[in-house]
This record gives C-alpha cells, structure tokens and sequence, in this order.
C-alpha cells in the first residue's frame, strides 16, 4: 500500500491497541444492553441500546479531541476545574434529582448528568498536578496530607449523597497516584492499615448488629456512649504520650508505638463514624455481601441472582440473547450494574474471558503509557486513570461474581450509561494524547 | 518547568510494575473464581437456574370412591369443586371494573370483593389472585362457554370428600384428613408426601392405598413475575380404585335405625362367606360436618364422653354374659363332660365356699336339662356343671377355639381382641389365685370375660356353620374409578375352623337355639314370621354398679337348605330404665327387614297394626346414626 509516510507514522503514534481494546469493549457493551432489553418473548422493550450508540459515538468524538489538544494544557486549568468539580457536587446536594436513594444526578432539560463521574477526571489531573508541583523528591507530609485533602473534599461530598460505591474510587487512586510519586511507605500505611482495620471493624460491627441473635460485647465499643468516652480518650491519650516520649527519649522505638496508637485510635474514630453515618441498607448490603443468603429475597437476591446467571452460562454460554435469568427478568440492573452477567450468561467463560482481556489491555496500556510519558504530570494522570480503571472492574466484575460487595459502580465501556461512558472516552483521550507526546519536548 | 528529566524514571518503572503485577494479580484470582462457577460448578448453577425459573404443580390424583353391595349410590365420593382465580396481568385490555360487574352476579357475590383481590399493580401481575373457592361444576362450565367476556380468568379443580347420608356408616368409612408429622415419619416410604391426605379411620384408612392413587405433576417455565413462559411438560396422575362394600345400605340403615339411639352396636354377618353386611354403633359422627361449630365439630365430638369415635362394634369388650352358655353348651357336648339328659335342679341360689349365688330367675327352674337350660338361661345349670365337671381351662379352651379372646383380624383399626380369662392371666394380672367363684362367674359369662360384638357374630357363624369361622371382611371388590372393571374380589377366607365338636353336637346346639325361640327365654319377644331363627339372649351385670349389657345374639334361617342364605345378627345396648331388653327387639327387626323385605319404618307400621305388645310410644322414635346433629333426645340414656 502506497501510504503517506508522514502520515502514516501520525497513525502509528496513536496507541491502536488501545483504541481497538475500548472500541471493543463498547461494541460488546452495546450488543448486550440490547440483549438485556429483550424480553423472554424475544420483544425488545428497551431504547436503551441505540442510547448508548449514540452516546458512544459522540464519546468517541470527545476522546478524538481530548487526544489531540496536549495534555499539558490541563495544568493551567485544573485548579478552576477542580473548584468548578466541587461546586457542581455541592449544587448536586442542594438541587439534584433523587434516582435510587442518592442525589446524584444533575438535570439539565431532559437530561441527567452525574458531576461526581466527571468530578473524578478532575480530582485525577489536580493530583496529578499537585505531585509534580512538590514533585522533586516528594517524601514530606505536608505533601502526602495535601493530596489527601484533595481527595477528600470530593469524596466527601459524594458521600452525603450518600454513593458509597463511587466515593471508594478515590482511594485507590490515591494510593495508586501517591505510591507511584515515590510517598514515603510509612505515610502510605499510616491510611491504609487504619482503613483495613476500619473495613473489618466496620463489617464486624454490621455482622453483630444485622445478623447475629446475640451482639457481640465488643461492638458496644462503637455504639454506646459511655464506652466511648472512655475508649477513645485513653487512645489519643496514649498517642500522644508516645509521641512526647519520642520528643523527650530521641527513641524510635517510641514512633512505633506513637505509630500503632495512631492507627488503632483512627481506625476506631473511623468504625464509630462509620456506626452513625453509614445507613440501614448499606450496612445491610455489607452484611449480604459476607452471607448472601441472611436476605434472599431481598438484598441477597442480587448477588445470588448474579451468581446463578453466570454459573449457569458454562464454558461457551447460552448463545447471544438466549440467556434465562436475564430475559426471565431474575436478573437485575442488567443493563447497568450487573451487565457482566448477562454476558457471562450468554457467552460463557470464554467471552468472560475475553473482557478479561481487553480490560487488561487497557490497565497494562495505561500503566505503560505512564512509564513512557515525558512529563511526570502524564505519568502520574496515567497512574490515576489505570487506578481508577482497574478499581472499577474489580468492584464490578467481584460484585457480579460474588467476591464484592454490591455497590452500584458502572464497568466501563459495557454498562448502559451516558455520564461514565464520557468519562472514560475523555480518560481514554488524555491516555491518547500523552502516549502521542511521548517523544515530544 | 517539567521539560527536566525525571531523576526517578527508575523508580517508577518499579513501582508501575508493582501496580500491573497487582492488577493482573486480580484478573487471575477472578478468573479462577469465575472458571470454578462456570466450569466446574457449572451443573450445579445450571440446575439453580431452572429451579428458579420452574415451578411445578401437582395434578392430584382422584381418591376412588367407596360403594356398597349393591353399587347402585356411592357412599362416599368427591364433589367437584372449584377455584376460581383471575391473572391480573390478562385483564388488559378490559379493565378491572368491567370485568367485576360481569363476574359478580355469575359468582353471587359483591363486585367490590373481586376488586379487593387484585392487586394494585395488576397490569403487571401474573400470579392468580384466587377471588371464590367452592364454585360448582355448572358454573364453572357457564364461566367456560363464555370464557371470551371474562379475560384472564381460571379455574382449577378442588375437589373434597362427601359422605352420603352418612348415617351410622361414619365408623366404618372413617374419614380422611391431612397427613400428621407422626403418619408422614411412618409412612413417607410409601410415597406420601407432607401436603398428603390420607384417611384418618375405617375403610378410609385401611384400604388408603387402594384409594389414593398417585398424584401426577405439572412442570412450567415462569419469569420473575410469574408469567408462564413455556409448558414444560405433564406426569399425569394415577387416579385412585373404586372400592365395593360388603355392606349392604338397605340392611346398615335397618339396623341403625333398629337400634336407635341407645348406646351400643349391631352386627350383621353372613356365616357362609364372613360378609359384614351392617355394622352400626351408636352414637356416631358425621365427617362432613367436622368443621362446623357446634357438638358435631371435631374438637367436641373429640371430648364428648359419649366417645362417638369409638366403634362399638369392635372396639368395646363387653361381658357376654348368657349368650356365653352357647360356649358353655359347646365345651359340655365337646368333651362328653355329663350326659345331656341328666337334669340339675334348680332352686333358684346354689352355694359355692361361703358366696351365695342366684339365678336370674329366684323361684328356680326345677329339674332341667342342657337344653332346657340353655333356652330358659339358667344360671345354676351351667355354674354347677361349669365348676364341677369342666373347670376354667376347658371353658377356656372352648371360647379360644370360637375365636374369643383375639382379634378376628378384620381390615379396620383398633380392633380389641377382649379377654378370655385363665389362671395364669389372673396371676399375671390380679397376682391372686384362680378361685372356683370365678370359674362359675366365666360359667355365666361374668367376671374377667370380654367379648366385642364382632366376635359373638363369629360365634354365631361357627354354630350356624358347623364348625366353619371365616375371617370377617368389609372389603368385596376393588373396582376401577373410570371403566368400572373388576381389579381384585376378595375371597372368602377360612379364620378357623372348629375340631371338637361332631356334626350332631352342631345339631343339638342349633336345635336348643330354636329352643330358645320358641319356648324359652325369646319367646315372647321374637315376633318375626319371614325367617325362622334361632338365637340366645343375655344380660350382662357389669361390675357391682347396676348397668346391664343387653344382648340378642341370632341367625337365621336356623337350618337352610342354601348355607349363603344364613345371616347373623348380634346386638348389644348398654340399656338402662326404658330401654332395658331392647337387643332382642332390634334383632327381630332386623331379621323381620331383611327377609321380609321391609324397611324399618314398614316394620314397625305392620306390628303396630299387629298390637305387637311392646308399645312404640313408650319412647320417642329412635334418632338414627349420630346424634350430635340434632337437639338431643329427652331420654337419651346416659351412664348412672
């Protein structure tokens, strides 16, 4: 083929595996919403498919463009986008339509937009901007509480929609994001086992309170007032005295201590708040999600649901659009939440398999293209971006397949909806436009 | 500002290769979890599936009905019944409102209650709303033959049991009811399932098996809001076989109404082939109406101290008292004991030890023979020979070998086999010696003896027979429900037969029966001219209390040319005040309908207009069957 060469090597310097991955990813995402609005008379009762063409292909416009303007331009904007982020999360508060228990959607006419998806590109590019800024040599705490700000204003906010599910997104990217701007492992624990223990208190604390005939003792700590009152001050007490003793010694020895006391008496600050703040349902999908069978009929009947379409699709599936719990209607949320397994039903191992693998293109393409970048800027907006990927197929895919706990986030490029497709699209775009630049000054 | 190269490139690749390696990590664990579902769990979730997505129904199978000799009137059958249910989501495009109006009047009931049944959301629902259970057959076929104006609307079949003019016949029949935890422990390896019925007593329960039939099932495909998708399939049921009586209706409702309402039961039997033609005991039940309020509700039938549960008839021991001499005769023909030309006089008492004993008749017989004595019932006869000459293992050995003392083995539960008392019995049980005192109270048919109705109607079968008992029955043909084929007759089966007796001992026995009729205690209380029987009273005392068993115990004709023609009766009353001696009359009765052809009440018209002496009105016309129905009699005898 006679081709220009100039051309050509324009072409090449796009990333085609990743572009042909999440054209492929979005193609199957289509075939399957249609199928799930296909009822077991074999009547499509649905518009949800030609829906997502046409948001797929004004999405793929989006990704044209956010791949050709240069990604560095972003830093100029990202602190008023950041800030125009929040304000739209906080309108959202004031003013969004309740869909399913959360206010999380924007009307503008006729159609609705969730800020909080895109409010996730932006946190992404602050991050991104803030690391580089303090980048040389990043260790300090003041640079790891900052980015924790960052995140946290955001996820908080989503949290009083309340939208569990999407607010978790952020930590991973935090984490993901500061690991790889070199954070100190210490400051980085410091988060992470108090989360950890957080989880567990957390889940433990909804076991005893949901499910269990006789609470456990222990879980009172969290609940009753005079046990806090007690509890709480003793540990801080003891934080800061190891934190003195440090001071006064000179010992490491004392740090440690100062280290685990820290630890233990945020983690417990965090299972209280999480006793009062987290509501009824969503204590009750943890506890679901560690015994689904405790409500079959009612919280449980997803998860099981789910697991029983894909068990039953085996190795090669039940043939496109011949799936049974889907089009009985047993299946819930297919189009959204649970398109996975409706899939899984009808293609089987294979075709999961499959996904599997465009999905880890993506993420290994993700992460390369930041290995690559020329800017740490790129780098690290790369490493948010797969963070963030990599997080929703987990939680999606896991929640289908019963290893998650059910909470509502969309698997990218496949489930029905406008606001998380943009999203990625415009991710995918900036991926574009940072691979494109490699080589650039 | 950025354009500085990166001094921790190196660093960086680590740390991106940590996070690809932990993210790959991820797909892998999921792809093991998700080869573990869909590969090897597969079969597993592939049933799941189905399951959730099928339901089955069961297409219950019709219980057989149950007729009596003459299958001509079931006496119990299934009334077709109906469920009418209406799928909420087919109404469409009528409307709920429209289809009610229509409906209401057809099923007699308000269109406001139809409504109330639907559910809110009935565009959307598929599951049948039941709106009216108990509907009949012909109302069902209206609704069918217009089935176009009622859109969504069903009906499926609930058939329940019905006695027909149940009567006395309650006890035999039985009734049937769901299965209990204990039954379904027992009988689960036969197929019974926990939404099981099964017949609680009498026929009902024993022939269960033959009755029930096998359930059958059908198999559909339903979405989550229970729209039938696909038909998946029918096990068709097995219906139930029909079961032909011995019993014949004519004769059960003649000696129900005999008996009337006096505590007690009849029998009537046919020696030749041990047919149960009647078997009635007073008072009794009605299952059809177990779940009404009032005395005829189970719960108070349970508790009401009359115990009409109880079949009398097999169910009760009663002492035989005199009707025992038959035995008595027996055991001295038997075994040569004395002469039965040698006369014993009677003076009305005789001494045994330091206890007077009397004979029912105080002035005494005189001198009397072994016939004489059984037709005149005297007591003083049989004690002294029963004491003297044959001792209580004799006597024993005689009422075994008619038969007391053991079960007589027929289908129906519960039967008590009485009491045939010996010496070590009273030592097992009373831990006291024998005593000639209780030797000539069994002599008499008193003391530790029991006997039920049933087993006296054998007696009478080995008499009349010569010697031949066969095991009673109530079952004669098994027949099936749909085609009327004979599946399966009963045979008459030999339960024994008799080894001591010779031919002209039967004879001389038959012979003082008549006796007994004709000049001696039956004489004048026997009026029948239509057979001629032969018979033996008795009167039992029981305990020191001053209750007395009345009993009439008879066949007849007393020497047929055609042994098939015989029948037995044997009647008891647990008589007192007004009733007292009302056996003999029942049984004359009896026998009077069955050869006479006659029913009770043309019975009872003809002797009055005869000036039979026994006056009709002294008491109020008996209350057939079960008495609970109605208010009860004045005079219903009660114990003391």
């Amino acid at each position: 083929m006679n081709v220009d060469r100039q051309r050509s090597t324009t072409f090449l310097r796009l990333d085609i595996v990743l572009i042909l991955s999440v054209v492929g990813l979005m193609a199957l995402g289509i075939a399957f919403i249609y199928s799930s609005g296909v009822t077991s008379d074999g009547i499509q009762v649905s518009g949800e498919w030609v829906r997502q063409i046409i948001w797929s292909s004004t999405g793929l416009l989006l990704m044209a463009a956010f791949a050709m303007i240069d990604y560095r331009r972003w830093k100029q904007w990202v602190i008023p986008l950041y800030g125009i982020g929040i304000l739209l999360l906080i309108l959202v508060l004031v003013t969004g339509n309740y869909v399913k228990g959360a206010r999380a959607w924007l009307g503008i006419g006729s159609v609705g937009v969730q800020p909080s998806e895109f409010m996730k590109l932006a946190s992404i590019l602050m991050l991104a901007w803030w690391f580089e800024e303090r980048g040389r040599g990043i260790d300090g705490l003041r640079v790891w509480i900052g980015a924790f700000v960052i995140t946290l204003i955001p996820m908080g906010l989503i949290l009083l929609q309340p939208d569990l599910g999407t607010a978790i997104v952020y930590i991973p990217i935090l984490f993901a994001m500061a690991f790889c701007a070199g954070v100190r492992w210490n400051l980085l624990l410091f988060p992470l086992l108090a989360g950890i223990l957080m989880i567990l208190g957390t889940l433990g604390y909804a076991w005893s309170e949901y499910i269990t005939i006789a609470p456990s003792g222990f879980f009172r700590l969290f609940t009753e007032k005079r046990m806090i009152s007690v509890a709480l001050p003793s540990l801080l007490i003891l934080t800061i005295l190891a934190l003195l003793g440090r001071w006064f010694f000179q010992r490491r020895s004392f740090s440690a201590l100062a280290y685990i006391f820290g630890v233990l008496s945020t983690a417990y600050a965090g299972v209280m708040g999480a006793a009062k703040v987290l509501k009824g349902y969503q204590m009750m999908r943890l506890v679901v999600f560690l015994d689904p069978q405790t409500d079959p009929r009612g919280a449980g009947w997803n998860i099981i649901q789910s697991v029983t379409a894909i068990g039953s699709g085996g190795a090669f599936g039940k043939g496109y659009l011949q799936g049974t719990q889907s089009h009985y209607r047993y299946l819930p949320e297919q189009s959204t939440d649970f398109i996975f397994s409706i899939l899984a039903e009808e293609t089987g191992f294979v075709g999961s398999l499959f996904v599997f693998t465009l999905f880890a293109i993506i993420i290994l393409r993700s992460l390369y293209i930041a290995y690559t970048a020329k800017d740490t800027f790129g780098s690290y907006t790369a490493v948010g971006i797969a963070a963030m990927m990599s997080f929703h197929v987990m939680q999606n895919i896991g929640m289908a397949i019963g290893v998650m706990p059910i909470t509502g986030i969309p698997l990218f490029f496949l489930s029905y909806g406008g606001s998380s497709l943009w999203m990625a699209l415009m991710c995918m775009g900036l991926l574009l436009s940072i691979h494109y630049r490699r080589h650039k000054i | 500002m950025s354009s500085a190269p990166d001094p921790s490139k190196g660093s960086l690749k680590g740390r991106l290769l940590v996070l690809g390696i932990a993210s790959l990590l991820v797909f892998a664990v999921y792809a093991g979890h998700l080869f573990n579902l869909q590969i090897v769990e597969n079969l597993i979730w592939e049933g799941k599936a189905r399951d959730v997505a099928r339901r089955s129904e069961v297409l219950p199978a019709q219980r057989g009905l149950i007729w009596d000799r003459n299958g001509d009137k079931p006496l119990a059958l299934n009334i077709d019944s109906f469920a009418i249910q209406i799928i909420p989501a087919e109404i469409s495009p009528s409307n709920p409102q429209e289809l009610a109006e229509k409906l209401a009047p057809v099923l007699k009931m308000k269109s406001q209650s139809i409504l109330d049944a639907l559910p809110t959301n009935w565009r959307n629902s598929w599951n049948p709303v039941e709106i009216k259970n108990g509907v009949d057959y012909g109302t069902v076929v209206a609704l069918a033959e217009a089935s176009e104006d009622y859109p969504g609307l069903v009906w499926s079949s609930k058939p329940y049991r019905w006695y027909n003019s149940i009567g006395s016949i309650s006890h035999l029949l039985g009734y049937v009811g769901n299965i209990t935890a204990e039954e379904l422990q027992l009988l689960y390896n036969e197929g019974y399932e926990n939404t099981a019925s099964l017949g609680k007593s009498g026929v009902e329960r024993a022939y269960d098996g033959i009755l029930r039939g096998t359930d059958g099932q059908s198999y559909r495909t339903v979405d989550v809001k229970g729209k039938e998708l696909s038909d998946g399939g029918v096990i068709p049921p097995k219906n139930g076989l029909d079961i032909v009586l011995t019993i014949d209706r004519r004769i059960q409702t003649l000696a129900e109404k005999a008996l009337g309402p006096r505590k007690g039961a009849m029998v009537v039997l046919k020696p030749a082939t041990g047919e149960i033609l009647a078997m009635v005991s007073y008072p009794s039940y009605d299952p059809n109406r177990f779940a009404e309020p009032g005395p005829g509700n189970f719960g108070a039938l349970s508790l009401n101290t009359d115990f009409p549960f109880l079949n009398r008839a097999i169910q009760s021991g009663y002492a035989p008292a005199s009707t025992f001499k038959l035995i008595m005769t027996a055991a001295i023909l038997g075994e040569n004991a004395i002469d039965p030309d040698i006369e014993v006089n009677c003076t009305g008492s005789m001494t045994l030890g330091n206890r007077e004993f009397k004979c029912w008749k105080r002035s005494g017989h005189g001198l009397v023979d072994l016939e004489e004595a059984l037709e005149n019932s005297c007591n003083i006869y049989f004690g002294t020979v029963g004491v003297e000459e044959l001792g209580i293992d004799v006597i024993a050995k005689y009422a075994r070998a008619f038969g007391l003392g053991s079960p007589t083995g027929v289908a129906l539960e519960g039967e008590v086999g009485g009491i045939v008392p010996g010496k070590t019995w009273k030592e097992e049980v009373y831990h006291s010696p024998w005593t000639g005192g209780d030797t000539l109270n069994a002599s008499v048919g008193q003391g530790f003896l029991t006997v039920t109705p049933l087993q006296m109607a054998n007696v009478l079968a080995g008499i009349a027979n010569n010697g031949k008992i066969y095991r009673p029955r109530i079952l004669k043909e098994v027949r099936d429900s749909v085609s009327g084929d004979l599946v399966e007759r009963t045979e008459p089966e030999l339960l024994r037969s008799i080894e001591y007796l010779e031919e002209e001992d039967y004879d001389y026995l038959q012979n003082a029966m008549r006796g007994v009729i004709t000049e001696g205690t039956g004489e004048y209380v026997i009026y029948t001219d239509s057979v001629e029987i032969a018979g033996k009273t008795g009167t039992g005392e029981v305990g020191s209390e001053d209750r007395w068993h009345d009993w009439f115990v008879a066949y007849g004709p007393w020497k047929a040319e055609n042994p098939e023609d015989q029948v037995v009766v044997v009647s008891i009353a647990e008589a007192s005040e007004n009733y007292d001696y009302w056996s003999p009359k029942a049984t004359d009765l009896v026998f009077e309908g069955i050869f006479g052809g006659k029913t009770y009440e043309e019975v009872v018209a003809e002797w009055r207009s005869r000036r039979v002496w026994w006056s009709w009105d002294t008491i109020d016309l008996p209350y057939p069957g079960h008495p609970f129905q109605r208010p009860a009699p004045e005079n219903e005898d009660e114990e003391e």
